[in-house]
């Protein structure tokens, strides 16, 4: 209970400090970099492999069930933009960033460093926390976006060499199956789990326990957090929108 | 790569997604910057579940896409007055318009193990006009399954309504009917086995010799000569009828032959 009170009460600082100024943009534009351009590789290189197991697994079991895989392109770029692009890569992003940053803020704490900016007359939410949580939202919606396309763009691939429907077809298939808000739905899921990343990171890592140990709780728990957080946040949002098909 | 300044990382990733953004836009058809297509409103009274982005075709080619549907309460045709009530716009390629007519015709029909719905658009004659852009058509409305089936299940409950109300006469009919089925059989099988006696063979192969024998007499006695032959037979019991009878007789008994005559 305890918990929850003090996340509540660090969550309500942590978005006051980031929707007020001053603005910290060269933190911003810094923890970006590290965040989504530096993610980009591991994200797409992962994403693009959890699309093709998608494809053929989902045309194996078409196969076994109906005895055709017709509906296979279609099917697998809906299941991509709707739940793999946006969750995969979040997941992805939690066990990078989430993990990086927890223990960066959890040394931070141990180190005293947190006190010394509040010595300093430093705001810690608005210097870490807020930074960190405005960059992960961008890194979360671009990375949802860049996934969900490179997805598609493999499970086409794969669709073309394994199942033996050209790109017309997959397309054609897709545009049933598939409209734009599919991808602003998956942005806005990216988005989320983007938030929900550094505000559990952090959060873990402002009550890190003194010690190495410590900051390894920290970071254990932060990425247990966050992931299971993802999970249920994707069930939510998943739940929302299909008031909106 | 890591020389670059941050800055410009996140420029160059916000581009990509931008552009990723536009390029699936396009690739789904969200935004057609190059529009090459027509508008046409057709209106029916049902539409049996077609949608917005629902392909549209020309002769089995796909031309265009359902862009709205629209429920006008008021709207009524502007030739006929008819009231139709849905009004869905369409847009037909440029290169695919003249081949709808006036009397082309729209159906909305079924394809593909997924069930899509698509408008297919019949070509009309070359005698009738072409239609203008945004005009109002009518639309062939599709069958209504829950009609047809509605329709059916009314038939079925009359027809056993009126077995029920006649159940004794149908029955004896049925009843008659198998016994009939069952005579008609027995006939048949007697005169299957009848037609394969070997008597029954000879007699009516006989009856053939018979009548070939027959039609060679009687068209013997057509000829010129046959008719010569009867007239002199004629003349010969013309000229033998003032001989009394008793002659004959007398005749008959000196030869031997007994007989009545006349």
């Amino acid at each position: 209970m305890r918990v929850v009170v003090d996340f509540a009460d660090f969550l309500a600082k942590s978005i006051s400090a980031t929707v007020t100024p001053p603005f910290r943009r060269a933190d911003v534009i810094k923890q970006v970099e590290f965040i989504a351009w530096e993610s980009t590789p591991v994200v797409l290189f992962s994403v693009c492999f959890a699309a093709m197991v998608t494809i053929v697994e989902a045309s194996f079991h078409m196969k076994l069930v109906i005895h055709n895989d017709a509906l296979v392109p279609g099917f697998a770029a809906l299941l991509i933009l709707r739940e793999l692009g946006a969750v995969v890569s979040a997941l992805l992003l939690t066990s990078r960033v989430g993990a990086g940053v927890a223990a960066e803020v959890g040394s931070m704490k141990i180190t005293e460093q947190l006190d010394a900016l509040k010595m300093l007359g430093i705001d810690p939410y608005r210097f870490l926390v807020a930074p960190r949580l405005v960059a992960c939202m961008i890194g979360g919606f671009v990375l949802s976006i860049v996934a969900n396309i490179a997805c598609l763009y493999c499970a086409m691939m794969v669709s073309e060499v394994r199942l033996g429907y050209s790109i017309g077809t997959f397309l054609m298939a897709m545009r049933t199956f598939v409209s734009f808000k599919d991808l602003i739905f998956a942005s806005i899921k990216g988005l989320c789990f983007g938030a929900a990343i550094p505000l559990v990171s952090c959060f873990f890592g402002f009550r890190c326990r003194s010690g190495a140990e410590g900051v390894g709780e920290a970071t254990t728990n932060s990425v247990v957090v966050a992931s299971v957080a993802i999970i249920v946040m994707d069930f939510v949002l998943s739940y929302v929108f299909s008031h909106y098909y | 790569m890591n020389h670059m300044k941050s800055s410009t990382k996140v420029g160059i990733l916000f581009i990509v997604t931008l552009l990723l953004i536009i390029g699936f836009a396009l690739a789904l058809g969200a935004i057609q910057p190059f529009s090459n297509s027509y508008e046409l409103k057709i209106a029916y009274n049902f539409a049996g579940g077609i949608e917005v982005g629902s392909p549209v075709r020309v002769m089995g080619i796909k031309v265009g896409k359902v862009r709205s549907i629209e429920f006008v309460p008021d709207f009524k045709m502007p030739e006929t007055g008819q009231e139709v009530k849905l009004v869905i716009t369409v847009s037909i390629d440029k290169k695919a318009w003249p081949t709808v007519r006036k009397d082309s015709q729209y159906f909305i029909n079924l394809a593909g193990v997924i069930g899509e719905k698509f408008l297919e658009i019949t070509p009309g004659t070359l005698e009738a006009a072409e239609v203008t852009p945004g005009q109002v058509v009518r639309g062939e409305d599709p069958p209504r399954i829950d009609q047809l089936i509605s329709q059916s299940y009314s038939l079925a409950g009359k027809v056993i309504e009126f077995v029920n109300k006649n159940e004794g006469s149908v029955i004896d009919t049925i009843d008659t009917m198998n016994k009939l089925v069952v005579n008609l059989d027995k006939a048949l099988r007697q005169l299957e086995k009848t037609s394969r006696d070997q008597d029954v063979q000879r007699i009516i192969k006989n009856i053939g010799t018979m009548t070939d024998d027959l039609a060679f007499f009687s068209q013997k006695m057509r000829s010129p000569e046959g008719l010569k032959t009867l007239a002199l037979i004629n003349e010969l019991i013309r000229r033998l009828e003032p001989l009394d009878s008793d002659a004959i007789h007398k005749f008959l008994q000196k030869e031997g032959i007994k007989a009545h005559i006349f």
